[in-house]
């Protein structure tokens, strides 16, 4: 059996373990049912693009949010290791997380 | 007859649903689903209950909703939330004590003080990872009123108000685990106590003068003052 890898909790982070039935189309990760959104993304590749309408989204986004903020807070740059390369794949700079935000190439009339 | 769609569709409300709107506050234990529960009942109030008298307590979806919502998704298969809500605001009965009077000089002919406290939120979540968490959250007003003559003779009344806001959060590590000493300390404004023992506890504590000028600012303040504790221990990301 494949476990689904998403984070869950908000303090206390861990995996959800439930059966998997897909992947992640962006990232790759094993889902559950449960945490498919919408177009197939995990709940973070989902909250990176601003998709939160499903409620696993939308907490992976007040997650990171709360994070972010209290790393700052707290200038602890540990607090962000409890997320793993998965969960901080999706927001990283150039991967995918708005589109419009990327360069459109060196043929382009001018970056969106 | 009068507001009976809305009586209704209140009286198909959850029960501490219910208890919000006519007692503006409520106390339950409860696991995650039940909380869960409330919450989607107290989302469908905005569009089924317009009557201002049957409204929501300020403070509910803004700030106790959000709070309900994380502490749940840190609860383990068998844990319990348990929240002691007072809506009701400062200035209720009971919430204010007696009247001291100050010491004063001319031209002030009297002056006296008295204390309101509010604690108006209290939680209390057993957390997955076999600790527990508390947090407490106090309003405390001090009100002073102030007799003065002001020099054509006439007697003037004068009230001032402070108020200041107290956070505090203590988590109860599980039995046998050791807590660590973060390698940052946390922001001046809040302090940190631990008592080791059997079961080491982290307390947080900040009281803040300027209070929070919104929902979300003050969700904000409770959730870094919340953050202190767990970063006493070491990050556990196993299976849920």
């Amino acid at each position: 059996m494949t476990p689904c890898t998403v984070t869950t909790g908000f303090f206390t982070l861990g995996k959800c373990g439930v059966m998997a039935v897909a992947g992640c189309p962006a990232c790759g990760r094993a889902l559950c049912a449960n945490h498919v959104t919408e177009g197939g993304l995990c709940p973070e590749c989902a909250a990176a693009r601003n998709q939160v309408g499903h409620p696993a989204a939308a907490a992976a986004y007040r997650r990171r949010a709360h994070r972010h903020r209290t790393a700052q807070e707290y200038s602890d740059a540990g607090w962000y290791v409890g997320f793993d390369s998965y969960d901080r794949a999706a927001f990283d700079p150039g991967a995918g997380a708005d589109q419009d935000y990327l360069d459109d190439g060196a043929d382009a009339l001018v970056d969106s | 007859m009068f507001w009976r769609e809305q009586k209704a569709a209140l009286a198909g409300f959850h029960p501490l649903h219910q208890a919000l709107v006519h007692e503006r506050g409520f106390a339950a234990t409860q696991p995650a689903a039940g909380w869960a529960a409330l919450v989607d009942s107290l989302y469908r109030h905005a569009g089924l209950v317009k009557r201002r008298k049957w409204a929501l307590p300020a403070r509910t979806l803004d700030v106790v909703v959000p709070l309900i919502i994380e502490l749940c998704s840190d609860l383990g298969p068998k844990g319990t939330l348990t929240v002691t809500a007072d809506l009701r605001g400062r200035d209720v009965p009971g919430k204010t004590g007696p009247e001291r009077q100050l010491a004063v000089r001319p031209p002030i002919k009297s002056a006296t003080e008295a204390w309101a406290v509010d604690p108006w939120l209290r939680l209390r979540g057993e957390l997955r990872d076999g600790s527990i968490l508390e947090i407490l959250v106090v309003d405390r007003e001090r009100k002073r009123s102030i007799r003065k003559r002001n020099p054509r003779g006439k007697i003037k009344w004068k009230r001032k108000s402070k108020l200041v806001q107290t956070i505090k959060v203590r988590r109860r590590l599980p039995a046998g685990v050791v807590s660590q000493v973060p390698a940052t300390p946390p922001p001046p404004w809040i302090g940190t106590f631990v008592r080791e023992g059997e079961r080491c506890s982290v307390l947080a504590a900040a009281k803040l003068t300027r209070m929070p000028q919104s929902g979300q600012e003050q969700v904000d303040r409770i959730l870094s003052v919340a953050t202190e504790p767990f970063r006493w221990t070491a990050q556990n990301r196993g299976i849920a």
